[in-house]
C-alpha cells in the first residue's frame, strides 16, 4: 500500500494549525543539511537572489501606482511612469519564470543527489538494520523524506526569504509615506498573530486526537480485509462492521471539530483584514482630507495592506512544513549515520581455492544482548561433509548461516573458515564462497533467466537452463508461455511457493560455490518435488561442504553429520544411524515425524 | 463526481447553506473597495469627514456580517463534509464485507484499504474545498470583474480580454501539466517498487553480492522520476508567471485609459485596481481547484469501483432453506463432478473431483503444492463457489444453503494463522461469543496453546495487536485451532494447520483435536503423510485432479502417487526400519 502520490502543488489540501512534527535538533540538522547541498549551492543562490529581486518589484509596484494615481488625480501625464509599471511587471514576470524554472531542476537535482546517497549509505548497512525497521517505513524514507527536505531547501527557504524581504521591503516604504498608516496596519498584524496562537493551542489537541483515531480505523480496515476469510468463515461480517462503525462515528466527530477550529483561522484573518483595510481606508481618507498623504498614498496603502499581512498569515504554515521536513530529514541523517558493514581489515586475505573446512570456536551470539541465541558453540567440520542442522524452531539453526554469511558477526569466539577468522577474509569473496538457498524466496520483477542468474553478469542461456534442471525447475519453466524468458512480478506471485523455491536453488546451483546453505529449503515444496530436489542437492552437494537446515527429518538422513540444536547449544552430532542408536531426542523426533510411536 | 454528487445530495440543506453563507460572505469582501471608492470620491475629495465616516462604518458592518457568514460556513462545510467522509467510509466498509473472495482477489486488497483510507480523505478535502474556496474563487473572478464594468463600463472589452487570455493560459497549463504529472506519478511507483525489491530481498541481495546491481536499478529509477519532476514543474514554471503578468498589463491598460477620465472619480480606479489584485488572486486559486478536482474525480472513480462491484456470490439460501429459521448441517459432504478455476488462471484448479465424506469421518487430503487441495476445502464454506458440479451438504447443493448457517456450522483452520486485535480471550470467542471460560481454556489446551498463554502476565487478557504480530508463527496457529475447535462445528477443515508447529507438538494437536472431533468431518489438509495417514479415508489429489481415494491401506496398494509421496517421506528402506521401531517402543 502506497501513500505516496504525486500531486500537482496545491495548497489547499493541508489544514491550517495542523499537528505538526518537531524536529529534535534544528540547528544540527540545518547545518548538516546545508552540507548535503554541496554541488547545488550555486544554483541554489541563484534562486536566492531572484527571490529578493522577485520581491523588490512586489514592494515597488504598489508604491508605482500609487504615484499614477496621483498623477491622474492632478490631471498630469503620467506616460512616464506607466511604462516604468510597465518594465516593473516584465521584470516580475522574467524574474518569477527564471526562478520557478532554475528551481525545479536545481530541487530535482538535489533530492536525486540525495536519495541516491542514501541509497548507496543504506544498501551497504548490515543486515540487522533492515530486520530490525519495517520495510515500508524505510521505502518512506527514500521517498517522501526525501522530497521533503528538497521542499525545505528550495520551497520553503526561499518563500521564507521571499516574504521576510516583502515584510521588511514594505515596511520600510510604509514607514517612510505615513508613520500613522503603518501602526494601523501593523495592528492587524497583532490580532492574527494572538489569534493564530489561540486557534492552534485548541487545533493541536484535536488534531492528535484525530490522528489517533484514523490510526485506529486504519488498523481496523486493514486488519478486517487481511483476514477476510476469518471473518467470513466465522460470520463476523456484522460484527467487524459494527466495530468499524464505532471507530467512523468517532473519528468524524473528531475530525469535525478539528476542522472546524482549523477553519476559524482562514476567515477570521480574512476578517482581520477587512476590518483593518476599513482602519486603513477611514484613517486615510481624514488623513488625505486634511492634506497629510496624497490620494496616491490611499491607494498604496491599501494595497500594501492586504500585501503586508498575507505573509505573516502563511509564515506560521511555512515554518510548519518547515519544522516537518527538518523531522524527515533527521530521520534520513539518522540512516545515513547507521554503522556500514565493517570494512575489510587493511591485511585481509584473498579467498581462493576454498577447501572447505569449517570451524565453530567457542561460538556465542544474541540479536539482542541480553538473550543469548547461541551459547558457546564448538563444531569441527571436515571439508566436503554434508551437515544436516535440526533442531526445534528458534532453537537457532537460522542464527548459525547468519554467522556463517556474516550476515551477522559473532558476539564471542570465532568461525574460522580453512583456519582463518571469516572476519580476516574480503568480504566480497567470502561471500561468493557461499551458495545460498533462503528461507524466504526472493525472487525479482525480471525474467526468470535473470532471476537465476541474478548477482551474475554474462551468463549464458544454457548454463541457466543446466542449473534449473539440476534444480529441477526446467520443466515448469518449459511450460510457462515464454519460457525462460517469461517476467515475474515481484516477488514471483504467480508462481507457486514450491515452483518460487525451485528458481532460488537453480540460482544456487549456478553460483557454484564452493559451500552451500540451504535453509528450510524444501518446506514449502511438496513431497514428491522435494524428492527430486533432493536427489540434486545430493549431487550438488557432493564433495562440497554444505549446510542444509529442514522441518523434515526425511530429508536429511543421508547427511554424514546431523547437529541438532537445542536451546542454543550442540544436544547431538553424528550419521543418523548413530543418532537412532543413541536413542536420544533425534531418535524420539523422527519417529514422531514418521509416524511411529514413540 | 456522480459519486460526490451523490453523498452531497444527502446532505443538500447543509450543502446549499453552507455555500449561501460562502457567497454572502465573498460579497462582503468584494463591496469593501466600492465603498473604499466611495470614501475617496465623496469623502476626501469633498472634503467631508462625515461622508468617511459613515462609509467606514457601513464597511465595518460588511465586514461583520462577512465575519459571521465565513463563521457559519466553516461550521456547515466542516459538519457536512466529515458526514460525507464518514457516510463513504462506511458504505465502502460494509460493501467490501458483503463481497465474495472472488471480489477481493480482482480488487487486491491493498488496493482496498488504500481506497477507504486515503482516498476517501482526498474527497473529503475536495468537497470541503468546494465549500471553502472553490466556490469562494468563481464568485470573486466573476464578481469582481461586474464590479468594476459596472463602475467604469469602459473597461468591459479590457475585463473580456483578460479573463479569455488567463483562461487560455490556465487551459493551456493543464493540457501540458497533467500529462507530465500523469507520468511522475508512474515513474514514482517504479521507484517505490524498486526501493520495494530491494528492501525484500535484501539477504539475497548481500548473499550474491548483488549491490552494485540494485544501485544500478535505483538510481535509474530515481533519475527518471527526477527527469519527470522537472518536466512537470518546468509546466507550471512557464504558465503561472504569464497568468500574473496577464493581469498585471491589465492593471496598466486600465491606468493608461483612466487617465481620460475625470479626475473626481479617482477612487474609482483605485478600486479597480484594487479589484484586479483579487482577480489575480482568485486565477490563482483556479489552478489550484482544477488540480485538486483531478485527484478527487480519480479517487471517487477508484472509490466507486468498488461500491459498484456486484457481489461475485449469491449469498442468500433457496427460498425453502430460508423460511427455516434454524437450517441444520449434519456433516454429510459430497463433491460431484467439481471444476473450479480462478479467475485469471490459465488452468482449473480442480477438475472433475468427486468423493463423498460420510457424517463424522475423517477425510485426509494430501497431494503436491498446486494439486488444489486448498481450492477445494474453500468450496466448502462457500469461499469461492463452483461454476461446474456441484457441493453437496446433506444432499444439498451448498449454494442453497442459507450462508450464515452453513458457516456458522463449519470452522476453518488456514495456513496462515489470522488474528485479530483485542485480547487472546476475544480471539478465541469468535468460535463460540458465548463461551465460558472454562470453555476457552479447554479449547485452548486441547490446541496446547494453554502452556504459552499462561506465561503470559496477563493470560488470556493479553492483547493482541493487529493480525497477533506479537506471537510467532506456531502459537497464532495453535490459537487458530483453539478457535476453530471452540465453535464446535459440524465440519471442521484443518488447512495444513500445523505447519509451524514442531513435530512433537503437532502429534499432541492432532491427537486432541482427534478425539474432540469424534462428531465432526474433518477435512484434514496436509503435505505430510504422517499427518493424515491415520484418517478415516484419505484423498490424493494431484493437478486439480483425485487419483486415490480409500484408506492408508488401500492407497499403498493401488495409488502411484501415494506411494511416491511416502516413498520421498517415509521411503521403502525406511518402511522395514519404521516397524523395528515400532517394536522397540
Amino acid at each position: 500500500m502506497d501513500k505516496n502520490v504525486v500531486v500537482p502543488p496545491s495548497n489547499m489540501g493541508r489544514a491550517r494549525g495542523g499537528p505538526v512534527e518537531k524536529p529534535k535538533n534544528m540547528k544540527g540538522t540545518l547545518y548538516r543539511l546545508w552540507q548535503l547541498t554541496k554541488g547545488h549551492r550555486k544554483g541554489l543562490g541563484k534562486i536566492l537572489l531572484l527571490s529578493g529581486l522577485a520581491s523588490g518589484s512586489a514592494v515597488l509596484s504598489p508604491y508605482m501606482i500609487g504615484r499614477i494615481v496621483n498623477l491622474i488625480d492632478e490631471g498630469e501625464p503620467m506616460l512616464r511612469l506607466l511604462g516604468v509599471l510597465t518594465a516593473l511587471y516584465a521584470g516580475d514576470w522574467f524574474i518569477r519564470f527564471s526562478q520557478q524554472f532554475l528551481m525545479a531542476s536545481v530541487g530535482q537535482r538535489m533530492i536525486l543527489h540525495i536519495r541516491i546517497s542514501l541509497f548507496e549509505h543504506m544498501k551497504k548497512l548490515p543486515l540487522s538494520f533492515f530486520d530490525a525497521r519495517q520495510h515500508g517505513e524505510l521505502m518512506s524514507r527514500l521517498t517522501n523524506d526525501v522530497d521533503n527536505i528538497s521542499t525545505t531547501i528550495s520551497d520553503s527557504m526561499t518563500q521564507l526569504l521571499t516574504y521576510v524581504f516583502n515584510i521588511l521591503g514594505i515596511f520600510i516604504v510604509m514607514v517612510c509615506m505615513s508613520p500613522v498608516l503603518t501602526a494601523v496596519a501593523m495592528l492587524a498584524v497583532l490580532c492574527i498573530f494572538i489569534l493564530t496562537k489561540i486557534v492552534t493551542r485548541r487545533t493541536r489537541v484535536l488534531f492528535r486526537r484525530q490522528q489517533q483515531l484514523l490510526g485506529r480505523l486504519n488498523g481496523q480496515v486493514e486488519e478486517s480485509i487481511s483476514g477476510f476469510n476469518m471473518v467470513k468463515a466465522f460470520n463476523r461480517e456484522e460484527d467487524m462492521l459494527r466495530q468499524f462503525s464505532q471507530s467512523n462515528d468517532a473519528f468524524c466527530q473528531v475530525a469535525t471539530r478539528a476542522q472546524i477550529w482549523s477553519g476559524f483561522l482562514m476567515p477570521l484573518t480574512n476578517v482581520i483584514n477587512n476590518l483593518n483595510y476599513v482602519l486603513i481606508a477611514i484613517v486615510s481618507g481624514v488623513m488625505a482630507s486634511d492634506g497629510v498623504i496624497t490620494v496616491g498614498d490611499i491607494s498604496s496603502f491599501l494595497l500594501y495592506s492586504r500585501q503586508f499581512t498575507r505573509p505573516f498569515v502563511d509564515i506560521a504554515n511555512i515554518y510548519n512544513n518547515f519544522q516537518t521536513a527538518v523531522a524527515g530529514a533527521e530521520r534520513i541523517l539518522e540512516i545515513l549515520d547507521e554503522e556500514t558493514e565493517p570494512a575489510d581489515r587493511p591485511d585481509a586475505l584473498p579467498l581462493e581455492k576454498i577447501k572447505g573446512e569449517v570451524r565453530f570456536d567457542g561460538v556465542s551470539f544474541g540479536y539482542r544482548k541480553d538473550r543469548m541465541i547461541l551459547d558457546n558453540v564448538s563444531l569441527d567440520i571436515r571439508a566436503g561433509t554434508r551437515v544436516a542442522v535440526v533442531g526445534p524452531t528458534g532453537a537457532g539453526k537460522t542464527t548459525l548461516i547468519n554467522l556463517l554469511t556474516r550476515f551477522y558477526d559473532v558476539n564471542k569466539g570465532r568461525i574460522l573458515l580453512d583456519g582463518h577468522d571469516l572476519r580476516d577474509y574480503h568480504m566480497k569473496d567470502l561471500r561468493d564462497a557461499f551458495g545460498v538457498v533462503l528461507q524466504d524466496t526472493a525472487l525479482f520483477g525480471v525474467s526468470i533467466r535473470e532471476n537465476i542468474s541474478y548477482g551474475r553478469e554474462n551468463i549464458a542461456l544454457e548454463d541457466v537452463v543446466k542449473a534449473a534442471k539440476a534444480a529441477g525447475a526446467d520443466s515448469f519453466i518449459r511450460k510457462l508461455p515464454k519460457g525462460y524468458d517469461t517476467v515475474l512480478s515481484q516477488g514471483g506471485a504467480e508462481l507457486s511457493q514450491g515452483q518460487r523455491q525451485l528458481l532460488t536453488i537453480a540460482r544456487a546451483v549456478l553460483s557454484n560455490s564452493p559451500i552451500m546453505i540451504l535453509d528450510e529449503a524444501t518446506s514449502s515444496v511438496d513431497t514428491v518435488t522435494e524428492h527430486h530436489i533432493r536427489r540434486a542437492i545430493l549431487k550438488l552437494t557432493e564433495g562440497r561442504t554444505s549446510f542444509i537446515i529442514a522441518h523434515r527429518l526425511s530429508t536429511i538422513r543421508d547427511s554424514d553429520l546431523i547437529i541438532l540444536i537445542c536451546d542454543g547449544r550442540i544436544a547431538e552430532k553424528g550419521s543418523h544411524e548413530e543418532l537412532m542408536k543413541q536413542n536420544g531426542q533425534y531418535a524420539e523426533m523422527y519417529r514422531i515425524q514418521m509416524g511411529m510411536k514413540g | 463526481m456522480k459519486l460526490m454528487l451523490r453523498y452531497i445530495k444527502r446532505h443538500t440543506g447543509m450543502f446549499f447553506t453552507a455555500i449561501l453563507f460562502l457567497t454572502v460572505e465573498t460579497f462582503a469582501d468584494l463591496l469593501q473597495p466600492t465603498f473604499m471608492s466611495f470614501i475617496v470620491d465623496r469623502g476626501v475629495k469633498d472634503q467631508a469627514p462625515a461622508a468617511i465616516y459613515k462609509y467606514g462604518l457601513i464597511m465595518i458592518g460588511i465586514a461583520l456580517t462577512g465575519a459571521f457568514c465565513a463563521v457559519m460556513r466553516n461550521i456547515y462545510a466542516s459538519r457536512t463534509s466529515q458526514q460525507i467522509s464518514r457516510e463513504i467510509r462506511y458504505d465502502l466498509y460494509a460493501k467490501v464485507q458483503s463481497l465474495s473472495f472472488e471480489n477481493i482477489d480482482r480488487l487486491n486488497p491493498p488496493a482496498i484499504i488504500t481506497r477507504i483510507t486515503n482516498d476517501v480523505t482526498q474527497i473529503q478535502n475536495f468537497v470541503n474545498g468546494i465549500m471553502r474556496i472553490m466556490m469562494k474563487a468563481p464568485i470573486t473572478c466573476v464578481g469582481a470583474v461586474i464590479l468594476i464594468i459596472l463602475q467604469t463600463p469602459a473597461l468591459f472589452p479590457l475585463m473580456l480580454v483578460i479573463l479569455c487570455v488567463a483562461g487560455i493560459l490556465i487551459g493551456c497549463n493543464m493540457k501540458f501539466g497533467y500529462p507530465r504529472f500523469g507520468r511522475m506519478q508512474r515513474k514514482l511507483d517504479k521507484l517505490n517498487a524498486t526501493s520495494r525489491e530491494f528492501l525484500s530481498a535484501v539477504r539475497v541481495v548481500k548473499a550474491f553480492r548483488a549491490e552494485e546491481q540494485e544501485q544500478q536499478k535505483f538510481e535509474t529509477a530515481s533519475g527518471e522520476f527526477a527527469e519527470a519532476g522537472i518536466a512537470s514543474m518546468r509546466v507550471l514554471a512557464v504558465f503561472a508567471p504569464l497568468i500574473n503578468l496577464t493581469v498585471n498589463l491589465g492593471i496598466v491598460i486600465m491606468l493608461f485609459v483612466s487617465s481620460h477620465q475625470p479626475p473626481d472619480e479617482i477612487g474609482k480606479l483605485m478600486a479597480s485596481v484594487n479589484y484586479m489584485t483579487q482577480v489575480l488572486f482568485a486565477l490563482g486559486m483556479v489552478s489550484n481547484i482544477l488540480n485538486s478536482a483531478v485527484r478527487a474525480v480519480a479517487s471517487s472513480e477508484r472509490v466507486e469501483e468498488i461500491l459498484q462491484e456486484e457481489p461475485a456470490q449469491r449469498v442468500e439460501g433457496s427460498p425453502e432453506t430460508n423460511r427455516k429459521k434454524d437450517y441444520e448441517i449434519h456433516g454429510d459432504i459430497v463433491f460431484d463432478n467439481v471444476s473450479f478455476a480462478y479467475a485469471n488462471a490459465s488452468r482449473p484448479a480442480i477438475e472433475r473431483l468427486s468423493f463423498h465424506a460420510g457424517e463424522g469421518a475423517t477425510v485426509g487430503i494430501i497431494g503436491t503444492t498446486g494439486s488444489g487441495k486448498s481450492t477445494l476445502v474453500n468450496l466448502v464454506p462457500r469461499f469461492y463457489d463452483a461454476p461446474e458440479g456441484r457441493v453437496l451438504i446433506d444432499g444439498r447443493d451448498v449454494t442453497r444453503i442459507p450462508v450464515k448457517a452453513l458457516r456458522d456450522s463449519i470452522a476453518v483452520v488456514p495456513q496462515k494463522a489470522l488474528l485479530f486485535t483485542g485480547t487472546i480471550a476475544e480471539n478465541l470467542r469468535w468460535g463460540d461469543e458465548n463461551a465460558s471460560e472454562k470453555e476457552i481454556k479447554e479449547a485452548a489446551a486441547l490446541a496446547c496453546a494453554d502452556s504459552f498463554i499462561d506465561t503470559f502476565a496477563e493470560g488470556y487478557d493479553t492483547v493482541l495487536g493487529q493480525g497477533g504480530v506479537n506471537l510467532s508463527g506456531g502459537q497464532k496457529q495453535r490459537l487458530s485451532i483453539a478457535r476453530a475447535m471452540l465453535r464446535k462445528p459440524k465440519i471442521l477443515i484443518l488447512d495444513d494447520s500445523t505447519s509451524a508447529l514442531d513435530a512433537a507438538t503437532e502429534a499432541k494437536v492432532l491427537q486432541g483435536i482427534r478425539q474432540a472431533a469424534q462428531h465432526m468431518t474433518v477435512l484434514l489438509v496436509s503435505q505430510r503423510i504422517s499427518t493424515v495417514m491415520n484418517a478415516d479415508v484419505i484423498l490424493c489429489m494431484e493437478d486439480g485432479v483425485a487419483r486415490g481415494f480409500g484408506t492408508h491401506e488401500e492407497l499403498l496398494g493401488d495409488c502411484e502417487p501415494y506411494r511416491a509421496i511416502y516413498a520421498s517421506q517415509i521411503g521403502e528402506e525406511s518402511s522395514d526400519r519404521m516397524k523395528g521401531g515400532v517394536e522397540h517402543g
